[in-house]
């Protein structure tokens, strides 16, 4: 075939024939410089620097002491609490409403009853500093994080440094029941295991008690150089990378600023900033023919009816991501004064973003995965710190700006990674999705149970799933 | 990416919706709809009207002290202004002026100064004001005009306007229009009881208003709002359109959009006269992505909130004065004038006085109704989904739309007619924002005399 075009190309006249050959020359260097302009050429991000604290950086150098810290409460603080939750004004609900208009409020006077007089602030902090607590100023701001040691190592091993991050609204406590289990795993009941960490989970500036940054402009990156010097700080060069929701995002941006620190990344959730016409097309073929658009029975399971189960889904959900994306300092303001509604916000999350059919329930099926005590103490910690607004200003920061945009939306991770996708989670993430950023992909697992707080609530199973992933990037 | 994602499903889905071929047939008269707890009974409903006054009590000012004493400030972020929401250094100066001199006793002799009843409609107490005119020329009658409020306003809105329309000789106005006005708090606001049934929409209190005007004896009446009372009015002019006289709005909704409004988005700059644009249209709405759409993202959570979870969202603010105060007084800066959010003050006390802000606040404090005031925010957006076949109807009465400048929205008057077939006052105010009562009364008062005359004029000359 190629040598009929050849043959009637070169029968063309010359001026012909010139023609045709500059215009294939243009095509073929069109496409070229565009293919050159289009791939992603950087393969890191920035990693910038900046500054958290009131009015102008100091010339001093700063303090880079670690110092021990232990969660502390007094009776003043309790009295303040009770006095707010017996004088709380409910709103009834309307008739039949189960979940379906946000917390049920007969419900939440349950768990405000439970809350007033059986769960128990003093033992919930002994059980907070039952792992070592420590403070250290990076950028001008305290960095609070507990830092986990096997108690156990086994022999010839070195317990691998390990990261984990939290999210939104929940805290370093998400981490609570994961960590005797990657820390201490034949004492929590693994046998013949040999993958031991060590765990380092910080709060996110903004969150618990981490200092809140005082300047515009504290996003993902800013997070994630913080918690880089953090991890030198301790000492370590290198380290693996485990979280959800913007743990997910922070640890992201940390293995695309500096990947030869980052041994391995784990997330639970997945950001997918660019959505091209590609994707597009698979949601229109995928429900009728997945394997031709790279998707799995699974992932057509997950997906589809597309505009049923995610758009609605996300639209329905999303109200409190629009809100703290635009006013924070307004949405948090009447939530840092009520721990009901304090408890009715963030609750409602730990029910639906569990599963998705929780909001049919009268009492948001919240009790069924997680207990009270778990559930106030996480409430307990954004109560006590006040760091509800500066939790919530972390949506604007992100959000003001076109993620597709922004250097890591245009890079790349090329560090080895591993996700797990958890049936009730927010939004599932196919394979062939992530493959496109995450051009590492070493294990991808479709989980039996569990929705957005994995460590929270099915800590076995993601403690399972990131070891298997360990031993893939170690070739074990 | 997400937001993007969001505002074009939004987009998509309201094309959709909106390219739904409309039934064109009048519906059947609106049946009656139960809002009390449990099953309705057989006996007859208790019609009587009594009368009503607003109290408080030394118990409920000593326990909102406690409460705006106890309050934790969260410090705004250096320079911020009102870019994040209210501002906690401002707000702590409202607070305090609300602690130590706002006078609530005082503002409670205010509120009572006009003549207000309840009255059991539907299973539900209705609240709502009742004001004649003191005194009527010789042959006058007054004309009943039925104002109704939005959120997060009340019947306190309209406490200025009331006398211009009630009194207009003494104001400088017309004074051959003078206006018998019924000023209800729409179910689960302010005093009105709220509903304990779900799906109480704009469409349910329009038929809730119509049995009060009934119920006073008003048979014909003309008919204001803006915000959801624009849409309850307008609701009131499609499901009761003998009743009403004229319409008239200071807040337009466009009900349909089909292609023809997509593409005058898209060349409405370049062929303004093809798409019916006038000059003040091209300057309200272009360019469009900055004007409108940026606008409506960054304004628009508390809608989607409210629309959504407005049992979470009022929790706290049902509970903390101080959250309500900033949530309801954040709307009152950015829907005055949208440039305010650049001040640290956000511009509030430049066209209000803390005392009339904080008491319409007070309203929604004492009959803590925030949670159900936000929860019509999820019975009306329902009403996309589900299609109201009332509030698909074109509007035949007589018309007239007051467009104010800083209006948080903005829809041409060539979108508007397409449901308003019969606009015969359309203005574009000099000055004013959202609350066009609250804030620019003498305006919103002229432009209702001039549109009541136009009508009264065109009714006599048939």
């Amino acid at each position: 075939m190629w040598q009929d075009i050849l043959q009637s190309v070169r029968s063309y006249d010359v001026p012909q024939r010139n023609v045709i050959v500059a215009s294939c020359a243009l095509g073929g260097g069109g496409l070229l410089v565009f293919w050159l302009l289009t791939r992603q050429r950087k393969r890191t991000i920035e990693m910038g620097e900046g500054w958290w604290g009131f009015g102008e950086k100091s010339s001093n150098n700063e303090d880079e002491s670690i110092r021990p810290f232990e969660v502390k409460t007094s009776e003043k603080e309790i009295q303040d609490l009770y006095q707010r939750l017996d004088l709380a004004r409910y709103t009834p609900p309307l008739e039949g409403a189960a979940f379906h208009y946000g917390f049920n409020s007969n419900y939440l006077q349950k768990v405000v009853s439970y809350w007033r007089n059986q769960f128990d602030w003093n033992k919930q902090v002994d059980i907070l500093n039952q792992y070592p607590h420590f403070k250290t100023t990076i950028e001008g701001i305290e960095i609070h994080f507990i830092h986990v040691k096997p108690t156990h190592i086994p022999s010839g091993q070195t317990p691998r440094p390990l990261l984990m991050v939290h999210g939104w609204p929940g805290s370093f406590y998400e981490f609570y029941k994961i960590i005797p289990l990657l820390t201490n795993p034949v004492g929590s009941g693994s046998s013949g295991e040999n993958l031991v960490f060590e765990v380092i989970c910080p709060s996110i500036p903004g969150y618990g008690f981490s200092e809140a940054p005082h300047k515009q402009g504290f996003d993902m990156t800013a997070a994630a150089r913080i918690f880089h010097k953090l991890m030198h700080r301790l000492g370590f060069q290198e380290y693996y990378l485990q979280g959800g929701d913007w743990g997910s995002g922070i640890t992201t941006h940390m293995a695309q600023m500096l990947p030869k620190s980052v041994k391995g990344l784990h997330l639970n959730m997945v950001f997918l900033s660019k959505f091209s016409c590609s994707d597009l097309i698979s949601l229109l073929l995928g429900a009728y023919v997945p394997w031709l658009v790279g998707l799995t029975r699974e992932d057509s399971r997950r997906l589809f009816p597309y505009f049923k189960t995610q758009v609605s889904f996300t639209l329905r959900e999303s109200g409190y991501m629009h809100i703290q994306a635009t006013k924070p300092d307004t949405a948090g303001c009447g939530l840092n004064n009520c721990p009901v509604g304090l408890a009715a916000y963030i609750l409602e999350k730990f029910s639906t973003w569990t599963d998705k059919s929780f909001p049919n329930l009268d009492d948001g099926g919240l009790e069924r995965k997680y207990s009270l005590d778990d559930l106030l103490t996480n409430v307990m910690i954004y109560w006590v710190t006040g760091s509800i607004v500066t939790s919530m200003r972390f949506y604007k920061e992100n959000l003001s700006k076109n993620p597709s945009t922004t250097p890591s939306g245009r890079t790349a991770v090329y560090v080895p990674t591993g996700v797990t996708a958890f049936p009730d989670e927010l939004l599932h993430a196919p394979p062939s999705w992530v493959k496109r950023k995450f051009k590492n992909l070493v294990t991808y697992s479709y989980m039996p149970r569990g929705g957005h707080f994995p460590a929270f609530e099915e800590p076995q199973l993601l403690a399972q799933d990131f070891k298997q992933f360990i031993r893939k990037v170690e070739h074990l | 990416m997400l937001l993007e994602i969001l505002l074009a499903v939004v987009l998509g889905a309201i094309i959709y919706l909106m390219l739904i071929k409309k039934n064109e047939e009048t519906p059947a008269e609106m049946g009656d709809g139960w809002w009390s707890k449990g099953l309705k009974p057989d006996s007859e409903e208790d019609a009587t009207i009594r009368p009503f006054k607003v109290e408080t009590s030394e118990a409920d000012i000593n326990y909102l002290h406690r409460r705006l004493e106890e309050v934790r400030y969260t410090e705004p972020l250096e320079d911020s202004c009102f870019h994040y929401g209210f501002n906690v250094t401002y707000l702590k100066k409202i607070v305090s002026y609300w602690r130590n001199q706002f006078d609530w006793k005082k503002q409670v002799e205010v509120l009572n100064k006009f003549p207000q009843f309840k009255t059991k409609i539907e299973g539900i107490d209705v609240h709502f004001l009742h004001v004649k005119p003191s005194q009527l020329g010789e042959g006058q009658s007054a004309k009943p005009l039925l104002l109704v409020h939005g959120w997060p306003g009340s019947v306190y809105e309209f406490y200025k306007i009331i006398p211009l329309l009630t009194d207009p000789a003494r104001h400088g106005l017309n004074s051959n229009l003078v206006f018998e006005v019924i000023c209800p708090s729409i179910p689960g606001y302010g005093f009105s009881e709220a509903p304990h049934k779900k799906g109480f929409n704009s469409v349910c209190a329009a038929h809730v208003f119509s049995k009060l005007m009934l119920r006073l004896g008003f048979h014909e009446y003309y008919i204001q709002g803006g915000d959801w009372g624009s849409a309850i009015c307008t609701n009131l002019a499609q499901i009761a359109p003998s009743h009403v006289k004229g319409l008239h709005i200071n807040m337009p909704f466009v009900n349909s959009m089909g292609i023809k409004e997509f593409l005058s988005i898209l060349l409405g700059p370049y062929f303004p006269r093809l798409f019916g644009f006038q000059p003040e249209d091209i300057r309200g709405m272009f360019p469009f992505k900055t004007k409108i759409l940026k606008t409506l993202l960054m304004e628009s959570g508390y809608f989607h909130l409210q629309s959504t979870k407005p049992d979470t969202a009022g929790c706290a603010l049902n509970d903390s004065p101080v959250g309500l105060a900033a949530y309801i007084l954040e709307k009152f800066s950015t829907w005055t004038d949208i440039s305010f959010q650049h001040l640290e003050d956000g511009g509030l006390e430049k066209k209000f006085t803390l005392d009339d802000l904080l008491t319409n606040v007070m309203i929604y404090w004492v009959s803590g109704c925030m949670v159900s005031s936000m929860r019509f925010y999820k019975e009306n957006v329902g009403m996309l989904f589900t299609k109201n076949k009332y509030a698909e109807l074109p509007v035949k009465v007589p018309t007239g739309i007051a467009l104010f400048p800083h209006e948080v929205t903005y829809f041409p008057r060539s979108w508007v007619e397409k449901m308003h077939v019969n606009i015969i006052s359309f203005n574009h105010m000099p000055r004013g924002g959202h609350f066009a009562a609250f804030e620019e009364p003498e305006l919103l008062a002229a432009d209702i005399q001039q549109f009541v005359e136009k009508v009264e004029k065109g009714n006599t000359s048939k």
